[in-house]
């Protein structure tokens, strides 16, 4: 660098950003002023600064020196003269006459190691051309500031405001729509058709009321419709009718499904991580659900907006909403961030989340200005920075929620006491839950349960450790010490039933720290408790169920319940609380009868390793009733003994928060189960592979460095949260977020995006929408408003439609939908036009429909709807379409040509297929379905001998072409009527003569499935018009 | 078709851009075009929706016309295979590595090590070759060496990434993918790009590393599977489908054929409807000349017994080195041959102990490798095929644990042999331990640049407009390495 950065003020003053970007992005006026008119000598020296020397001095040093690039870097401006006669920080970059002398030929030979630039060395030629340059005099006729326009005078980032309707000349076509329509012409059709007047053209006629049901399903729907839904509307249908029909469409779920595949292509929603470790996400599709949800209930585009990048902070009440967080966690994950390359991988994390975030919702490649400001808008490399600390206090995983709101408050109620009890918080003891859960206990638990020692006659060590029998039934483990062991003990007792079963631990000389455990520092780990009974003259033992369980103590994160739920890896310890006896009582879920010669068998599995092994204990048994059996600390036992009037307040308040805390735990454990999604938090479980996971937190956002041409070893000054500067309807730095809680900095780019005045967000969601109704949006780039993206074809629409989705419909899509589709320009039929075609071949102007090819979602949906196998069934977790195997690393193997087509999970709607990111579906891609690696707007058209291939071959295909054969035979109809059936189900019409004196004796031969096959590879069912 | 398939910027609306950018607006960006799905495709010529080679594309005379590619996936280790460091003999044991964890090292740097293998001089160019490379070693004198190859990473998944599509980050087309769309196909009769991996299991990434990212879909590069019989997927019905077999199949093509020209009538202006009718007749031809292309039993024992396919060792790797051969020979344009799957063995990734790792390793390779590029050269395939033989990044010349080594994206070595090569030179240095790249620094841009060089491709005007940004395989780098050019 010419100098040292100077640190910038950590909060920028607006009004000075805008006017560096001003400067900084402004397009560069062409003046080019010459100080005098040049002599013989100085024309061929501006020849050659012209030809020479300018196009060295632009290709390596405007990117970072110059006003275009929005970089004057240490100050220095090389795209005038005064550029550098000023120079920057260092001082003159060129002293005219002495190059050895300039910064500048300091800085391109990298003889100084503190000044090297460019990064990469330039040519020896080029070196030579500026030194010579600068020796003969460093003649430059760049005379005037490079003069700059507002950065904001590009059509995306306009003030949006509504133009007027345009008022359309009378022809043909406005009549007809005028007899059409009781009210005011569709404004779009008054758009469109006032820039197809001025070209001499006009609309297709109207499409057939076939060919505009079918469009209407496969778009609002994404699946072909059924021969009776084609027929349920008239030849020429009204326009109330149609009204009607779209309105139907509109009011499916089928829509919110099909829509809402658009939108996880939008933002690259899978279900693995992708890159190296591409591991399963089994909980992402609550997230899918969402979606569709939303859509499906239609709520308001700026609330989607809110809810996705923070639900939890505008309605934290509502926690069924919280999946909308998987937003944030639907892109591309590398687990390497865990293990090899933590700083590399959190800000590609975050460049994930922002990237994602500004295509999808503001149509903006903020992501171009990591390593420089953005080349072509107005985004400096601070803005991209502020995004990241955006997303700085936040890392994907799972998170918890509950789907029901009563369970959601029912569980911070309860977490909110039992902070106050282990708080021994007096005030914990006064609300009303408190004293009803204390009433409740103290109700069940009157007194301790008396217990009688078990009549142990056999006991044994499975690894060959001597257990003996001590005094009062204690049994003493010494001898061998294995690594893990165990114990098998068998006894009965004289008692008429038994409804639990008592563990003591005792402490004994002879053990490591007293023991109780026989490992070093005296613990143990109980891995499994494991009761059986024996009935006499039963021929097996029969495992009695544990219905609940306590212990006097728990080592943290190692509780008594975890030697009863079935798994070995986990079990019950005592740690730190050795040296002193322990008990834990385990309450039968049914009482067990007891008759003189049953046995009880009790297997103590200690599996842990390390010796963690029991070293002295006993077994008692107990006939009271549940509430009694429970184990104590030995000062709650104590106080329990006394008579209820002999008890001082103290003693009673001890016996309280014990009672509570007991009570909180069995109400938690009442609880359903929180569910999970992926999505992003502060504190998250991992999916790592084969079942495994990762916990993980974040306590604070970490702190954003701006990156030197993003490179992470050159931090430069911290970056407050924010997002683009350059725009005027809200602050571009969210300083109010700074210091206070991470969730704050989501909501306020979220308020920010879906701010009212916002032009680019209105703008960016109906052009959205509108692309996928015509197969192109106003502006064909969906994600790129920018200077790099598509030009408006007609910007006034565009602006119109904006402005009435967000006030008059109130961002609801079903009205634009409607709005659209009911247009005459969507009815209108996709017709060739000579004269058309060449004024305008790529129908931007949309004298006629375009024709649309199924996707890839719409063309599987349609074949298991045509062949009477769709499940219609919404939401839960996705169908795998392949078998999966443990791969090499946490990346299983899939094979998808091994799946059997005939599995239920094959039979419901693409959408709720499990997209493996790294691992696509040969069939879906072959139709282009995107890699979802990356964000994909729009998809693409393909046509190969390898689509060709699977779309004949693929078992999928060829599976439900026979399951079509076996519903239109069933019913022992004519093979002609099969025919005629079978166009009608995948074309909506009846075959034409000509067709059936071919397709019959096909059919004949070959049969109905192998017909079938044939219908779904032609291009009348693949399009449509 | 004038041209390479690039074109610097798009015209959509009808209008000329108006050069904000100072991209040059002139031309109509027909691959990008076609990518929107839309109506209007006139003027998509129909070779660009199929991806066929059209005449006169290069921007220069090309030197090669098809690629083989061999990637060691993992990271191969320079200075056990052929970068010789006496050095490391001398400081053997010291511990002179950076004292913190570098970023994407799996552990903390080790004592230096020495190669536990003997190194010699070879050939006339006297190349260092250790003793795991004996038949690489006998053909150094028509290799060149890139011996400072360097990278952005010490993780495998980006690094892995970068190798393939230049960036870190997935959803960028790897090389093959953009050779497909610049340069089409060679032959109707089989695909254009193909992998064929490990038998073991897919690379890092998995498909990620063969995708087409932001190009059609028609550039992914195939996987076929080297051991079954029909190594592309669905080239045939299942036999389990009775009724798509024999007579039925056929005169399903022409029926097909019928139905389709009868709905194409009178539909002008579409030009998808007729790709996706020559689409069939493509694939027919491909089921006809596909099987003669796999079947390698009509090689002589000795080429079976040349690649390796006799022994365990060599088997895989040598039974898809020849099928690369045969592929590349009747018209497959690119195709990528992978060592190792993903994971931690059975691959080059030798944290453990690379005395017992790498062996292995080599040993399924070597033999196969130099079969090959005898084989390509008795049939004068040379003369238009490139070999490229590289891997991910190097390895640490510090000890991992202490026998094995970690990841090092410093340094580590690639070689290009066959069409356009410089036979027998070298390029590049790394310092005395083979840590740092620190002479004539290669980097997968140069790589990628030179390679598309050789095809007769201007690395910096191959462009496609993605999400914004005009996109090439070497980004906004890459410098054709003239010393290793014949």
């Amino acid at each position: 660098m010419f100098l040292q950065h100077p640190m910038k003020p950590k909060i920028v003053n607006r009004s000075a950003v805008v006017a560096v970007l001003a400067l900084m992005f402004g397009v560069i006026s062409s003046i080019a002023m010459t100080q005098e008119t040049p002599g013989a000598q100085g024309a061929n020296e501006a020849a050659f600064f012209r030809e020479s020397v300018l196009p060295i001095l632009k290709s390596r040093c405007y990117s970072c020196h110059s006003h275009q690039s929005g970089q004057m870097e240490g100050g220095l401006a090389l795209d005038w003269r005064s550029g550098w006669v000023q120079g920057g920080a260092r001082g003159t970059a060129i002293v005219p006459n002495d190059s050895n002398g300039s910064l500048l030929i300091r800085a391109v030979e990298h003889s100084d190691s503190d000044l090297q630039m460019p990064e990469e060395k330039l040519p020896e030629g080029e070196i030579e051309i500026l030194r010579k340059w600068i020796q003969e005099g460093a003649y430059d006729d760049r005379a005037v500031r490079p003069v700059v326009s507002d950065p904001l005078d590009w059509w995306s980032l306009r003030p949006l405001v509504a133009p007027a309707v345009p008022v359309l000349a009378a022809n043909s076509v406005t009549r007809e729509l005028a007899a059409s329509t009781q009210g005011p012409i569709n404004p779009i059709d008054a758009f469109l058709l006032e820039r197809l007047q001025q070209e001499g053209l006009s609309f297709s006629p109207r499409a057939t009321s076939r060919e505009l049901v079918r469009r209407l399903y496969v778009d609002l729907h994404g699946v072909l419709p059924s021969p009776e839904q084609v027929a349920s509307i008239s030849e020429n249908p009204s326009d109330q009718e149609l009204e009607e029909l779209v309105d139907r469409l509109l009011a499916s779920p089928r829509y919110a499904e099909r829509w809402a595949r658009h939108w996880l292509d939008t933002i690259h929603f899978a279900d693995s991580h992708g890159y190296e470790h591409d591991v399963g996400r089994e909980n992402a599709w609550p997230f899918r659900d969402y979606v569709i949800d939303a859509f499906d209930r239609d709520i308001p585009w700026s609330e989607f907006i809110r809810q996705q990048l923070a639900v939890d902070v505008f309605a934290p009440e509502a926690t069924e909403l919280l999946p909308a967080l998987g937003f944030l966690g639907a892109g591309t994950f590398d687990l390497s961030t865990y293990s090899t390359g933590p700083v590399t991988f959190d800000y590609m994390d975050r460049d994930d989340m922002l990237t994602q975030t500004m295509a999808a919702f503001v149509s903006t490649t903020a992501n171009c200005a990591r390593c420089h400001a953005h080349k072509f808008d107005p985004i400096p490399q601070e803005d991209y920075y502020a995004l990241q600390a955006v997303f700085a206090g936040v890392i994907k995983g799972d998170i918890s929620y509950d789907p029901l709101r009563e369970t959601a408050n029912r569980r911070a109620e309860l977490g909110k006491l039992k902070q106050a009890v282990l708080a021994r918080d007096p005030a914990g003891l006064d609300s009303e839950l408190a004293q009803s859960l204390v009433a409740q206990w103290s109700r069940e638990h009157r007194q301790i349960a008396a217990w009688k020692k078990l009549d142990s006659h056999s006991f044994i060590s499975l690894e060959g450790a001597t257990l003996t029998k001590q005094e009062e039934g204690v049994i003493l483990a010494g001898g061998h010490s294995p690594d893990t062991d165990t114990y098998v003990v068998n006894g009965t007792v004289d008692l008429p039933s038994v409804t639990a079963i008592r563990l003591d631990l005792f402490p004994h000389e002879s053990l490591p720290m007293k023991g109780p455990g026989r490992c070093q520092n005296g613990n143990l780990h109980l891995s499994e408790f494991v009761v059986q009974v024996f009935s006499p003259g039963a021929v097996e033992a029969k495992q009695l169920k544990i219905a609940r369980v306590t212990a006097d103590f728990n080592q943290v994160d190692w509780g008594i319940e975890r030697a009863i739920d079935g798994d070995p890896k986990t079990a019950w310890g005592i740690h730190p609380a050795v040296g002193i006896a322990h008990h834990a009582v385990f309450v039968l879920e049914e009482p067990v009868e007891w008759s003189s010669g049953t046995e009880l068998t009790v297997t103590l599995k200690q599996l842990h390793g390390g010796s963690h092994l029991l070293g002295a204990f006993r077994l008692s048994v107990t006939d009271a009733p549940e509430g009694d059996a429970v184990a104590l600390p030995a000062e709650v036992e104590t106080v329990m003994k006394l008579p209820l009037d002999e008890r001082s307040e103290e003693q009673k308040r001890l016996l309280s928060f014990h009672f509570l805390q007991q009570a909180v735990d069995i109400e938690m454990k009442k609880l359903p189960a929180e569910s999970k999604v992926y999505a992003v938090g502060t504190n998250v479980s991992i999916p790592t592979g084969n079942g495994a996971r990762q916990q993980a937190s974040i306590a604070s956002p970490k702190p954003v460095h701006l990156l030197h041409r993003g490179e992470i070893g050159k931090p430069e000054q911290l970056v407050p949260p924010g997002a683009l500067s350059v725009m005027s309807h809200a602050p571009g730095r969210f300083e109010d977020a700074v210091g206070g809680v991470e969730s704050q900095r989501r909501a306020s780019l979220a308020d920010w995006i879906a701010h009212r005045d916002n032009v680019l967000t209105w703008r960016s969601v109906v052009n959205r929408v509108w692309h996928y109704h015509f197969g192109r949006g106003i502006c064909d780039t969906p994600s790129d408003f920018g200077r790099m993206g598509g030009i408006p074809s007609h910007p006034e629409l565009l602006d119109w439609l904006a402005v009435w989705f967000r006030d008059d419909a109130g961002g609801s899509l079903k009205k634009l939908h409607r709005l659209i589709v009911t247009s005459r320009a969507y009815r209108q039929q996709c017709l060739h036009n000579e004269q058309a075609q060449s004024k305008d071949a790529d129908n931007r102007w949309l004298w006629r429909q375009n024709r649309l090819r199924l996707d890839a979602d719409s063309f599987r949906d349609s074949i298991l709807a045509i062949s009477g196998r769709i499940d219609w069934r919404m939401g839960g977790p996705g169908g795998e379409h392949f078998t999966k195997q443990p791969g090499p690393q946490s990346t299983p193997k899939l094979d998808y040509a091994a799946f059997d087509w005939s599995r239920p999970e094959g039979n419901r709607r693409s959408i709720y297929r499990v997209v493996w990111r790294g691992i696509p579906d040969p069939m879906m891609a072959a139709l282009d379905f995107p890699d979802l690696g990356l964000l994909s707007p729009v998809r693409g058209f393909t046509a190969s001998p390898l689509q060709s291939l699977v779309l004949t071959n693929n078992p999928f295909v060829l599976h439900h072409c026979k399951l079509l054969e076996d519903r239109l035979s069933a019913g022992g109809k004519s093979i002609s009527e099969q025919v005629r059936e079978l166009f009608q189900l995948a074309l909506q019409r009846d075959p034409t003569p000509g067709e059936l004196e071919v397709l019959i004796p096909y059919a004949q031969r070959h049969g109905i499935a192998a017909l079938g096959r044939v219908l779904v590879n032609t291009n009348e069912f693949l399009f449509i018009p | 078709m004038t041209g390479i398939r690039t074109r610097r910027s798009q015209s959509t609306s009808g209008q000329v851009d108006t050069g904000v950018s100072g991209v040059d607006a002139s031309g109509i960006h027909r691959r990008e075009w076609f990518k929107q799905g839309g109506g209007g495709l006139a003027a998509i010529a129909l070779s660009d929706l199929l991806a066929r080679e059209a005449v006169g594309e290069q921007h220069h005379r090309a030197k090669a016309k098809r690629v083989i590619q061999l990637f060691m996936t993992g990271g191969a280790s320079p200075m056990d295979l052929f970068d010789y460091k006496p050095e490391l003999e001398r400081l053997h044991g010291q511990m002179l590595g950076p004292k913190d964890k570098p970023e994407g090292f799996t552990a903390p740097a080790g004592a230096i090590m020495k190669s536990p293998f003997a190194f010699s001089q070879h050939g006339d160019s006297g190349r260092w070759v250790s003793e795991l490379f004996p038949e690489q070693a006998k053909l150094v004198d028509e290799m060149a060496f890139l011996m400072a190859m360097t990278t952005k990473t010490n993780v495998h998944g980006p690094g892995t990434y970068m190798m393939n599509s230049g960036f870190l980050l997935p959803g960028f087309p790897c090389l093959g993918a953009w050779v497909s769309y610049a340069l089409g196909n060679l032959t109707d009769n089989l695909p254009t790009f193909v992998v064929l991996p490990d038998a073991r299991g897919l690379p890092y990434n998995q498909q990620g590393c063969f995708s087409p990212g932001f190009l059609p879909a028609v550039h992914e590069g195939l996987v076929l599977n080297a051991t079954s019989k029909v190594p592309i997927p669905d080239l045939y019905p299942d036999a389990k489908y009775s009724f798509a077999q024999g007579a039925s199949d056929i005169e399903g093509q022409s029926l097909l054929r019928w139905l389709n020209e009868q709905y194409g009538d009178g539909k002008v202006g579409d030009s998808r409807l007729d790709a996706r009718l020559a689409g069939y007749e493509l694939a027919a031809k491909m089921q006809l000349s596909a099987p003669e292309a796999f079947d390698l039993g009509s090689e002589t024992t000795q080429c079976h017994k040349d690649y390796g396919i006799d022994k365990p060792v060599t088997e895989d790797f040598g039974r898809r080195c020849l099928l690369a051969r045969r592929l590349i020979e009747r018209g497959v344009r690119f195709c990528q041959v992978w060592s190792g799957p993903q994971g931690a063995t059975n691959n080059w990734d030798n944290h453990g102990n690379i005395q017992t790792e790498l062996p292995p390793m080599t040993q399924s390779v070597d033999q196969p490798i130099a079969a090959l590029l005898r084989d390509l050269k008795a049939r004068g395939l040379d003369q238009d095929t490139l070999v490229i033989w590289t891997t991910e990044f190097g390895r640490t010349p510090f000890a991992q644990g202490s026998l094995g080594r970690d990841h090092n994206g410093g340094s580590f070595v690639t070689w290009l042999w066959g069409a356009g090569v410089k036979e027998g030179v070298s390029h590049g240095q790394s310092d005395d331990w083979g840590y740092q790249a620190i002479e004539n620094k290669t980097w997968c841009y140069d790589l990628h640049a030179t390679i598309l060089h050789l095809l007769g491709i201007d690395h910096t005007r191959l462009v496609v407009r993605h999400n914004g940004i005009d996109r090439r395989l070497t980004d906004v780098h890459g410098h054709v390495i003239q010393e290793v050019l014949s």
